[in-house]
């Protein structure tokens, strides 16, 4: 992938510092991470509705921002980068309708902004809304004028806020559809911000997990999510599941870990006998082995039994908390279909598999043991 | 007589009018938008006239037109007991009540919405007259209207710069004045119902737009 837009920026608040170097090429990058984090920052330094106190942002050799020495500065006004916005609440002009908010670039080409207009809310299949103001349309209608409108000046580079976070699923997986799309048909370098794994997954090519004002880590998406680079890393895209635990046996077939009096196998990473690692698996590579089942070859390593502490299910995932028969709690994910067969109950007991192949260390090069995390 | 002093009324309330929107406007939206060293003590002096006896204001204005003055002593310019210094005397007292309205409609739109215009193109006019006017237009009419109501019923400090010359500074607030000295209650009757049907119906548009 040839990287278009790169950016090496910092930005100092009173109790924040953001430092962030991103290279970008006509994909869907997602930037992940928890609010806080300097996401929508960054985005606001791309458009230009934000000045960086130092360093570049350059797209397809056009330099938007430089400041690096005094006397050296080039800071583009928002109006003539070309950036498409969809903000975080959409911001369509409430005194406009539908069609006049999208033919609102479109000005200065006198009568055939409205037609051109049009053309664009038919292309995205919205020319019943036309004529309708931003109050009366849902949410999910709302963002899709807002991302027409964004589109509307042909831009090079779309720029999402949370697009995703106030809309319900089926609309959601439309949206995520016509992005990709969008993005392959005009050849869009699109930076989408989102703190949600599930909407990273549906629509990012590569994901950049954001947090403390720095990029923590950059890669393809399913390959951060399995292999967080380093504790920070796994932190924010995984939260739970990060414990520590001693490494028994090291050999090229694999490692075996006690984690306080568990034994745990794992694949071949590097690690030596006798230290202690950060080691993390995904909620959703805990299997729950189901009672009357025979138990497939891949799950009869590591398993162990543990009491359910705390379940919920949500929309489509069933999320519980159990405590492990070594005295540590974890938190397992699976889809909520097979919630109600498994009859789960707090206080009840579990018959668990962590996978030998999820299991990862998390050796990084900064890896810092927060007490919670331990 | 009446109608010189209608006249004259319409003339100097629609040219204090025109300035008050326009300064009244820009101020409004430079009190909304910035911050800067200072501003609450010039917002406070933008606001002064509004409590000020009228002598005090027509006092201030005559150090400021009459001789002596700065517009005498640099820019040779006689305003003083012509309508001009009567139209100037009403945009001071109706100017504060435009730029209070025009900086709280404007603070009440989301400066969002102004970085969506910038990011789809518009030039800084662009967006002012695209976006933030429109949005804040109810209360902006409604400042628009209290200032011309305010600057219509002008009356102390017209009368201290101005005077009270029948043809040619002389408002309707200063004809009333002058018919009941005269006790020509016929005029001052007639005028008193002009000025109370104008400034009823004033504020009756200024509640419609609030409501709607």
């Amino acid at each position: 992938m040839t990287p278009r837009l790169r950016l090496d920026i910092e930005k100092c608040y009173d109790s924040f510092e953001l430092h962030v170097e991103l290279e970008v090429g006509s994909e869907i990058m997602v930037l992940f991470g928890p609010s806080g984090a300097g996401k929508t920052t960054t985005l606001q330094a791309i458009s230009g509705l934000l000045s960086p106190d130092a360093g570049e942002i350059e797209f397809d050799g056009e330099v938007f921002f430089r400041r690096s020495r005094p006397g050296d500065r080039v800071d583009l006004p928002a109006r003539h980068r070309g950036v498409g916005y969809v903000f975080q609440g959409y911001a369509l002009f409430p005194h406009l309708t539908a069609l006049e908010n999208v033919a609102f670039p479109l000005r200065g080409h006198k009568g055939r902004g409205k037609v051109e207009a049009a053309e664009l809310l038919e292309s995205m299949r919205l020319q019943h809304l036309a004529h309708r103001y931003p109050r009366e349309m849902s949410g999910g209608q709302q963002q899709r004028v807002a991302l027409a409108r964004a589109l509307a000046a042909r831009p090079g580079i779309l720029l999402l806020d949370e697009p995703f976070s106030a809309v319900d699923r089926p609309m959601r997986e439309r949206l995520q559809r016509d992005l990709r799309r969008l993005q392959a048909e005009l050849n869009l370098v699109v930076l989408c911000v989102t703190h949600n794994l599930e909407d990273a997954f549906g629509v990012g090519h590569r994901l950049a997990v954001v947090q403390d004002g720095r990029v923590q880590q950059v890669g393809r998406v399913d390959e951060v999510l399995r292999r967080p680079r380093d504790l920070r890393a796994a932190e924010v895209v995984g939260v739970s599941n990060v414990f520590h635990a001693l490494v028994v046996e090291a050999s090229a077939d694999g490692l075996v870990l006690d984690w306080d009096g568990l034994r745990l196998e794992a694949p071949p990473q590097h690690a030596e006998v006798g230290e202690r690692v950060p080691v993390y698996i995904r909620p959703e590579d805990i299997k729950v082995l189901y009672p009357d089942r025979r138990v497939g070859e891949a799950l009869r390593t590591n398993r162990v039994t543990g009491t359910v502490v705390d379940h919920h299910a949500t929309g489509s995932v069933a999320s519980l908390r159990v405590d492990l028969s070594n005295g540590r709690e974890v938190e397992v994910r699976f889809p909520e279909y097979t919630y109600t067969p498994l009859a789960i109950s707090t206080g009840g007991a579990l018959d668990l598999c962590l996978r030998r192949e999820s299991i990862v260390l998390l050796t990084g090069p900064d890896v810092a043991v927060p007490p919670a995390a331990v | 007589m009446i109608g010189e002093a209608l006249l004259m009324s319409l003339k100097v309330t629609a040219v204090a009018t025109i300035a008050i929107v326009v300064v009244g406007l820009a101020l409004g939206l430079v009190m909304a938008r910035t911050r800067f060293f200072g501003k609450s003590v010039i917002e406070t002096a933008i606001l002064v006239p509004l409590v000020l006896p009228p002598t005090v204001v027509g006092y201030y204005l005559l150090l400021l037109l009459g001789s002596g003055g700065p517009l005498v002593e640099w820019f040779s310019l006689e305003v003083v007991f012509t309508w001009h210094a009567a139209a100037f005397a009403s945009f001071v007292v109706g100017l504060p009540l435009m730029v209070q309205a025009s900086k709280a409609a404007i603070a009440g739109v989301d400066p969002i919405l102004e970085n969506a215009a910038r990011t789809l193109g518009s030039s800084e006019p662009g967006v002012f007259f695209r976006v933030t006017l429109p949005l804040a237009r109810r209360g902006v009419l409604a400042g628009a209207v209290l200032g011309g109501a305010r600057a219509l019923g002008e009356f102390g400090a017209t009368l201290m710069v101005a005077g009270n010359i029948p043809g040619r500074t002389q408002t309707m607030p200063l004809l009333i004045y002058d018919a009941v000295q005269r006790r020509d209650y016929v005029t001052a009757n007639l005028m008193v119902l002009v000025m109370t049907g104008l400034a009823f119906f004033s504020l009756w548009a200024v509640r419609r737009l609030g409501d709607s």
